[in-house]
């Protein structure tokens, strides 16, 4: 039963490298990281005569989120911004504030700056952001202030936490957030610029070897342990006969 | 196994990457293509334990639970429209607009269709026409008797008749903007339909606020960059082996469950 229980935690384990090898190109990827837990229960049979023995068993009790910083790519989009330092984007969608990293914005046909699926960015007080179709030059200054040859229109809501443990996953590469966040002063925003995957590829390919063997050297205890009671039993019942 | 699955959709979103790479490649001396580029979206995350739930008859709330993300997908192919270079031809009739904008073009059909390639010719009654001999609109025509015509900044087409010592303005050229330029349909031959996410075109003069000017006798290039590209392919390649890794060992763990007995 212990062996088993490992073994389904190596599985949720591998399901999470999976799931970081398959966003190493998306852009804003933050990859995912599991913590296991000894998980102790008491012999039932044990009447506590030679002390408390215990039987300790495996669970993945949360997994986490790598919030360090991805490489930067240059793409020549004016509309695709990264962002250096802690903070996020504040993005409306239909769920509710989402904070992401994820800067590959575009503008929809009112002129509103949007994420890619359309949802808007927001600027400071809550507003999204507006261009005229005369708009020809769209510049984003370091802290977030979006302007044109035509005047400022605004500045980028850039959102911080305290404590981005408390984010929680979206998809989309979008994180919820339990308390409402503080104004980001530490970031900086790249204009032209995408914040690819933080996923490093190498580290993922050797933890996968890792929960191969694991997983197999927990099989291989299984069948011993198997053989074991299946000889004892053998044993016994020959012992019976004679 | 999850993780067969979850590999599955990386493979997939990286054969989708190495599709428009190749495209971009293949167009990289297409008059005034627009690079794609892919930009992927995480799947939904599923919650083995949720964030916040209680963890103790104290009422200790988890800090973090459990969750598993289910892949990844294509969220969007999205055109590039940064400017590109500028080659000298030296062609009567080649064109490109330097800054925003689109020559409009009449389809068969009566429909609009708009582009940034200028390579214009005349046709047999002397009208401005693509290569595909598709109507530039507003329509214009060159009289028989010129025997050079010049295209200003903007747009203002003036042929030099014989015996005339004065140009004739035969017309005007006129280029539309769109607030979303990603959002035009891309159609082949590139031309590009209006769509509900470009939003409606706005026809301007060249050269005027907003608006591009017009240079005649030269072309625009397209705007892959060859470099770019190719490192894009290692990288999407890589992935994509990476991910066929992933399902390797998925199948290698099921492969020790199946020999246990």
């Amino acid at each position: 039963m212990i062996a088993l229980s490992s073994q389904s935690v190596l599985r949720r384990k591998l399901d999470t490298i999976a799931n970081n090898i398959a966003n190493m190109n998306t852009t804003g990827f933050k990859s995912e990281k599991m913590m296991f837990v000894e998980h102790l229960e008491r012999n039932q049979s044990d009447n506590g005569f030679r002390g408390e023995r215990k039987l300790s068993f495996v669970r993945d009790v949360a997994t986490y989120n790598d919030f360090s910083e991805g490489a930067f790519q240059k793409t020549g989009n004016a509309l695709d911004l990264a962002l250096h330092g802690d903070g996020y984007f504040t993005i409306r969608t239909a769920a509710g504030e989402r904070y992401t990293r994820n800067g590959s914005f575009t503008i929809d046909n009112g002129g509103q700056l949007v994420t890619n699926q359309g949802d808007p960015v927001l600027a400071e007080g809550g507003q999204p952001i507006f261009f005229s179709p005369q708009d020809a030059h769209i510049t984003i200054a370091t802290d977030g202030s979006v302007s044109t040859e035509n005047g400022p229109l605004g500045k980028l809501a850039l959102a911080s936490f305290a404590n981005p443990r408390m984010l929680k996953r979206e998809p989309g590469q979008m994180f919820s957030a339990t308390q409402p966040p503080t104004p980001a002063t530490q970031a900086r925003v790249e204009q032209g610029m995408l914040e690819q995957s933080n996923v490093q590829p190498i580290v993922e390919m050797t933890r996968m070897i890792q929960v191969q063997r694991a997983y197999e050297s927990v099989n291989k205890m299984i069948s011993r342990e198997d053989d074991r009671i299946r000889k004892m039993i053998q044993d016994m019942a020959n012992q019976q006969v004679a | 196994m999850r993780s067969l699955s979850i590999a599955a959709t990386g493979m997939e979103a990286q054969q989708r990457n190495v599709e428009v790479v190749s495209n971009n490649l293949a167009n990289m001396n297409t008059t005034a293509y627009m690079r794609r580029r892919t930009e992927f979206q995480d799947l939904l995350y599923q919650n083995l334990r949720r964030a916040g739930s209680t963890s103790s008859d104290a009422g200790t709330i988890v800090p973090s639970g459990v969750q598993i993300g289910l892949g990844v997908k294509l969220a969007a192919v999205y055109r590039i429209h940064e400017q590109g270079n500028l080659t000298a031809t030296d062609n009567t009739f080649d064109l490109a607009i330097q800054g925003k904008g689109f020559f409009q073009v009449q389809m068969p059909n009566g429909d609009t269709a708009y582009t940034r390639d200028g390579t214009f010719q005349l046709n047999a009654q002397g009208q401005i026409v693509t290569h595909d001999g598709y109507l530039l609109q507003p329509n214009l025509t060159v009289p028989s008797n010129a025997v050079d015509v010049s295209i200003n900044a903007s747009g203002e087409v003036l042929a030099k008749i014989e015996g005339q010592v004065a140009l004739q303005n035969v017309g005007q050229i006129q280029t539309a903007n769109f607030a979303n330029e990603p959002g035009l349909q891309a159609i082949g031959s590139n031309l590009y339909l209006e769509t509900p996410a470009s939003g409606n075109a706005t026809i301007g003069t060249p050269a005027s606020s907003g608006y591009g000017s017009i240079l005649q006798g030269f072309l625009e290039t397209s705007n892959v960059n060859a470099v770019e590209e190719i490192s894009n392919l290692i990288s999407a390649q890589r992935a994509y082996e990476m991910n066929s890794k992933v399902i390797q060992t998925s199948d290698d763990m099921m492969g020790t469950l199946t020999s246990l007995r």
